[in-house]
C-alpha cells in the first residue's frame, strides 16, 4: 500500500515545478478506504468496499481560476501524466474566460497534521458482531467504516493533513410498519455499548405497541428530540446562514439577518469546528476559526462568509467553505431537564424524528416536512400511544421564535453519516426543543 | 487501459461463482455564470472500476480508482473476502438468472459529440444567457449554468456479457431573481434543474433560448407585485415542468420494488404500495397511463442495458389507472416475484446498482391546453417546481411552484406568487380529470434523484402533458 502522504508530496512537488511565471496551483485531496454494508432484516443486502482517491486541482493565472477534479490511480507516472495534460488544457482554456470577480489568490496557510483512529475489530468481525447483536430483530441500515483522509497542498508551500479512521452504524428496527431509529458511533469501540444502544432502540419500539391514537391536524404542543431538531437545523442551514445566499436572494432567513425579526432569546447557534470532527482547514486550505457565533439569544451575529464571498462583497472572510454551509453546528443547551420532558410537554406530540423537510416559502421562513419513526401522543405527561405520520408547515419565526418554550439541558452529538458520492465529514451537537402551537396541515 | 483491465479480469474471473468488471469514465464540465461574470468553472474527470463477485448466491462489490494491477487485485480480494462472510447472512441467495448474458453498444443520440465543444465556447453561451436575463436593476441575480457530461461504461462478465454505453448529457439552468424592498422572487427555466437531456453540442444554440430568457425575467418582475396564491380547494392544472416532480415523487419512488421490499426503510423510506397491490390497486383515474421507457431518444435516462446486463424495454407501470408493474431489477423480481423492469443502476463506479427510475413518463390525453383551461370554472395553473416534500411511505405530499395564474370561468386571469398545493397520492391521482394531447408533452428530468445506503444520486427523465386535477388544496406564502 502506497503511503498517501509521501506520494502526494512527491506528486505535488513534481507538478508545481512545471508551473511557469505567475501560474499558481493547489491540491485538495479526498481519499477513503471504506467498507459499506447494507442491511435489511438484519441480513446483508449488499457489501461494497471502496478505494477512492480524488484530487481537486485549482489552477490560477491572471485573476482567473479553473478547477479540475480527477480520480487518482496512485500510479505515479499515470497520475503525473494526467495532471500535466490538465495543465496544458488549463493554459489553453483559461485566457478565453473573463476575470473572476471572486478571485482569491492562493497563499501559504501553513502546515498541520491530525491523525485519529477508533481502535476496533476488522470489518469481517464487526459484521459477525452486528448480526449476532441484532439477532432476530428486523433491522435495516448501513455500517460504514474505514480511514478517510483530506489533504491540502499548494505551490506556495502549504501542507495540511487530516486522517480519521472511524465507523458508524446507522439503523432502524421494525415491528411491522412501526419503527424506531438508532445510531451508533463511538470514540472507543465496545460491544457492550452496541448492545446497550440496541436495547434503548428496542425499548422505544416497544412503546409503539400501545394502541395508535388518531391526532387531528391543527396546532399542537410538541417536543422535538435532538435528532428531530437536527432536521430543522439542516433545512435552515440550506442557504440560511450563507452571506452569498442573503445577497443573491436565496436566503430563507433574510428578515432575521436584517434585524426585522428575531428568534427566541433561548436560541443560540455556533459553528463549532472545535468539536473536532472536520479538518481544522477548509477545502481551500484556509485555517477555519474554531468557533463562530452565528445566532446569539435570537439575533444574528455572524453569517458564513467564504473568501470568494468576502472578495465579491468586500467584507471579512471567516474561512467558511465555498458553499457556506455549516459543518459543525452547535445549538446551545437550555434548562429543561431530561426527566421533566414529558411533564412539561403535558399534552401534545413527542416527536423522535422528522423527514424530508423543505422550505415551503423562503420569504416567510416557512418549512414543511413529515413526522417519522417513533412519534407519540402524550396526555398529562404520559405516553398514550403512537400516531400516524403528520405533515407540518410552519415558520421558523414561530418554531424557534415566539413558540419556543424550552430547550433541554442535555445535548446530543451526531456524527455526519452522509455518503453521496463520498463520505462526508461533519458533526452536530444540539438539545431537544419544547414548542407550542406547532402547525400540522395534513 | 481497457485492454489491461480485461487481461486482469481474465485472470480473476474463475475465482468466484460469477465475476463482472464495470469501468466508468466520466467527464463533467460544470460552469456557472452570474450577472455576466464567471462564478464557477470546473472540470471533473472521474474514473474507476466496479468489481462484482457472486459467492454462494450472494453478490458483493469492490470498487477502486486505483486502475493498476495491484489496485485491482486488492479491490478484488477485499470484495471476495467480505462477500464470503456476508453470504452466510445474506438477504437472498440468487442464481445466475439475475445476470443475463448481453452484448451490444449504446450511444446517446446526437448530431455533434460533446467533445467537439470547448469549455470556453460553453462559457460564452452561458455568459450571453446570463446577460440577457439581467434586464433590470431589480434582477439581482441572473444565473446561467450547465453541466456537460460525457460518460463511458464498459461491462464484462464471466458469463460472456460484454457491452459499452456512451452517454452525452446536458443539464442546464437559467434563472432570474428579482428583488424590490422586502419582496424576492425567482423564475427559472423549468425549475432548478429540470432541463436534462441526452444531447450533443448542438444544444448550445443561443437563438433557441433568447425568447425564453426574456420571458423568465419578465415573469420574475411580474411576481414582485403579484398577489399570493389563494388558499382554497379548487381545480388545479399542473404544467409539465411541475408534473415531472409529481410523477417522480408520487409514482416513481413508491413503485420501486427495493423500497417495497424494505431495503430503503432506514434512509429514503418504505412505500404505501404493498406486494399484493400489483394487478389490483386503482392508482389513479382511467386517464392515467404511465410507462417506464429507457428507449426514448434524447430523454435523460435512456440506455440499452441496465448495469447488470438486462436489456432495456418500454413497459407499462400503470395502465388505465390500474397498477400493473413495479420498478424492480432482476434481483428485486427474484426476491418479490413481482413483474419489474431493467433498472439496476448505480451513480458511478463506487456504488452498487440498486432499483432506480429511468424515464418514467405519463402519456398524453385528448385535450388542447385551451380546452383544458376552458373546462375550469375556478382554479389555478402552476408552473415550474421550487419546493418538494413527501413522507417516507410516499403518501402525504406538499409541492410548491414558482409561478401561477388564477383561472376563472374558463379564462386565465391574474398572476399568483408562492403557489403551493398538497394532497395524498392515491386520492390525488384518482382526481385526475384531464390530460393534454401527446404533442404538448414536454420532456424534463433530474440529475439528482437521491437514494441508497451508501447514498447515490441518479439521472432520471420524466415527460408529461399538462394535467388537470379536481378538488385540490392550494395555498400561498
Ligand atoms: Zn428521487
Amino acid at each position: 500500500m502506497v503511503n498517501l502522504k509521501n506520494y502526494l508530496e512527491k506528486l505535488s512537488q513534481e507538478f508545481f515545478t512545471q508551473l511557469q511565471g505567475d501560474e499558481e496551483s493547489d491540491f485538495f485531496i479526498h481519499s477513503e478506504e471504506s467498507q459499506f454494508i447494507r442491511f435489511n432484516g438484519a441480513r446483508v443486502r449488499q457489501n461494497t468496499h471502496v478505494h477512492q482517491h480524488e484530487l481537486a486541482l485549482r489552477y490560477q493565472k491572471n485573476q482567473r481560476t479553473l478547477r479540475v477534479n480527477l480520480s487518482l490511480t496512485l500510479d505515479f507516472d499515470q497520475d503525473l501524466q494526467k495532471i500535466l495534460s490538465i495543465l496544458q488544457d488549463c493554459r489553453d482554456q483559461l485566457p478565453r474566460i473573463d476575470i473572476h470577480p471572486q478571485f482569491v489568490a492562493i497563499c501559504n496557510h501553513g502546515q498541520s497534521q491530525s491523525i485519529k483512529k477508533v481502535v476496533r475489530p476488522n470489518d469481517e468481525e464487526m459484521l459477525k458482531t452486528i448480526i449476532e447483536c441484532f439477532g432476530s430483530a428486523d433491522m435495516a441500515g448501513l455500517y460504514c467504516s474505514g480511514p478517510l483522509r483530506q489533504i491540502s497542498i499548494n505551490s506556495k508551500g502549504q501542507f495540511h493533513y487530516f486522517e480519521n479512521d472511524f465507523f458508524f452504524l446507522d439503523y432502524s428496527i421494525y415491528n411491522g410498519p412501526k419503527a424506531a431509529k438508532g445510531f451508533f458511533s463511538t470514540e472507543n469501540w465496545s460491544k457492550d455499548a452496541l448492545v446497550k444502544n440496541i436495547e434503548q432502540t428496542k425499548t422505544k419500539l416497544g412503546l409503539l405497541n400501545l394502541p395508535s391514537i388518531d391526532v387531528p391536524k391543527g396546532k399542537h404542543r410538541v417536543y422535538l428530540e435532538p435528532m428531530a431538531l437536527l432536521e430543522v437545523l439542516q433545512t435552515m442551514s440550506w442557504g440560511g446562514f450563507s452571506y452569498a445566499a442573503l445577497k443573491q436572494g436565496r436566503s430563507g432567513l433574510r428578515k432575521l439577518h436584517q434585524n426585522e425579526l428575531h428568534l427566541s432569546e433561548k436560541f443560540s447557534l455556533i459553528e463549532n469546528i472545535g468539536l473536532g470532527y472536520v479538518p481544522p482547514f477548509n477545502s481551500l486550505g484556509e485555517l477555519s476559526a474554531k468557533q463562530t457565533s452565528l445566532i446569539e439569544k435570537g439575533k444574528t451575529i455572524n453569517l458564513q462568509v467564504s473568501s470568494a464571498t468576502a472578495q465579491e462583497y468586500d467584507i471579512p472572510s471567516n474561512q467558511a467553505e465555498p458553499d457556506e454551509r455549516l459543518s459543525s453546528p452547535e445549538i446551545k443547551p437550555g434548562t429543561l431537564a431530561q426527566a421533566e420532558i414529558l411533564k412539561k410537554l403535558d399534552t401534545g406530540l413527542y416527536l423522535s424524528n422528522l423527514h424530508y423537510l423543505n422550505w415551503s416559502d423562503q420569504q416567510s421562513a416557512r418549512i414543511t416536512g413529515m413526522t417519522r419513526y417513533a412519534c407519540f401522543w402524550v396526555e398529562k405527561g404520559e405516553i398514550k400511544g403512537p400516531i400516524a405520520d403528520l405533515r407540518f408547515d410552519d415558520s421558523i419565526y414561530n418554531l424557534l421564535g415566539s413558540n419556543l418554550l424550552a430547550l433541554t439541558s442535555h445535548q446530543e452529538l451526531f456524527v455526519e453519516a452522509a455518503t453521496y458520492q463520498k463520505r462526508r465529514l461533519g458533526v452536530a451537537k444540539l438539545p431537544g426543543a419544547l414548542i407550542q402551537d406547532f402547525n400540522f396541515t395534513l | 487501459m481497457q485492454t489491461q483491465i480485461e487481461k486482469i479480469f481474465k485472470s480473476l474471473s474463475a475465482e468466484a461463482d460469477f465475476v463482472a468488471f464495470k469501468t466508468v469514465t466520466e467527464k463533467t464540465r460544470d460552469l456557472s455564470v452570474r450577472n455576466g461574470k464567471p462564478e464557477n468553472i470546473s472540470i471533473d474527470m472521474d474514473a474507476g472500476l466496479t468489481i462484482e463477485v457472486m459467492k454462494d448466491g450472494h453478490i458483493g462489490y469492490g470498487a477502486t480508482s486505483e486502475l493498476t494491477s495491484e489496485g485491482i487485485q486488492q479491490a478484488f480480494d477485499r470484495a471476495l473476502t467480505m462477500t464470503k462472510v456476508a453470504s452466510k447472512n445474506a438477504v437472498h441467495h440468487f442464481d445466475l438468472s439475475v445476470r443475463p448474458r448481453s452484448e451490444g453498444t449504446y450511444i446517446s443520440h446526437r448530431q455533434k459529440s460533446l467533445d467537439q465543444i470547448s469549455t470556453a465556447e460553453i462559457y460564452d453561451f452561458l455568459k450571453k444567457a446570463s446577460q440577457r436575463l439581467k434586464v433590470s436593476d431589480k434582477i439581482i441575480s441572473a444565473v446561467a449554468d450547465a453541466m456537460v457530461i460525457e460518460t463511458e461504461q464498459n461491462y464484462i462478465s464471466s458469463n460472456g456479457s460484454q457491452f459499452q454505453q456512451n452517454f452525452n448529457i446536458v443539464v442546464s439552468s437559467f434563472s432570474a431573481t428579482a428583488q424590490d424592498g422586502a419582496e424576492t422572487q425567482t423564475r427559472s427555466h423549468h425549475g432548478g434543474r429540470g432541463n436534462c437531456l441526452q444531447i450533443g453540442a448542438e444544444y448550445f444554440n443561443f437563438d433557441k433560448l433568447e425568447q425564453d430568457c426574456d420571458q423568465l425575467s419578465q415573469e420574475a418582475l411580474e411576481l414582485l407585485t403579484a398577489e399570493n396564491c389563494v388558499h382554497e380547494t379548487c381545480d388545479l392544472i399542473l404544467a409539465p415542468d411541475q408534473m415531472l416532480l409529481q410523477i417522480h415523487e408520487s409514482i416513481g419512488h413508491p413503485l420501486e420494488l427495493d423500497r417495497i421490499l424494505g431495503d430503503e426503510r432506514n434512509f429514503a423510506g418504505w412505500s404505501f404500495v404493498q406486494p399484493q397491490d400489483f394487478g389490483k390497486l386503482k392508482y389513479g383515474s382511467k386517464l392515467m397511463n404511465v410507462v417506464f421507457d429507457p428507449t426514448v431518444s434524447n430523454e435523460m435516462a435512456s440506455y440499452k442495458f441496465d448495469e447488470i446486463g438486462n436489456p432495456a424495454e418500454k413497459k407499462y407501470l400503470i395502465k388505465d389507472g390500474l397498477l400493473i408493474a413495479g420498478l424492480g431489477s432482476l434481483e428485486s423480481q427474484a426476491r418479490s416475484k413481482i413483474p419489474g423492469v431493467a433498472n439496476a443502476r448505480s451513480s458511478s463506479w463506487n456504488r452498487a446498482p440498486i432499483d432506480r427510475m429511468a424515464n418514467i413518463n405519463l402519456e398524453g390525453g385528448s385535450l388542447t391546453l385551451q380546452q383544458m383551461i376552458s373546462q375550469v370554472e375556478n382554479g389555478v395553473i402552476m408552473y415550474s417546481n421550487r419546493s418538494w416534500s413527501i413522507d417516507d411511505y410516499r403518501r402525504k405530499f406538499q409541492f410548491g411552484c414558482e409561478y401561477a395564474k388564477q383561472i376563472k370561468n374558463g379564462k386565465l386571469t391574474k398572476t399568483l406568487k408562492n403557489p403551493n398545493y398538497r394532497g395524498v397520492t392515491v386520492p390525488f391521482w384518482n382526481n385526475l380529470a384531464g390530460l393534454t394531447v401527446s404533442d404538448t408533452v414536454e420532456t424534463y428530468g433530474s440529475p439528482y434523484c437521491g437514494k441508497g445506503e451508501p447514498s447515490q444520486v441518479i439521472r432520471v427523465g420524466h415527460s408529461s402533458p399538462y394535467a388537470l386535477f379536481k378538488n385540490i388544496e392550494v395555498f400561498g406564502g
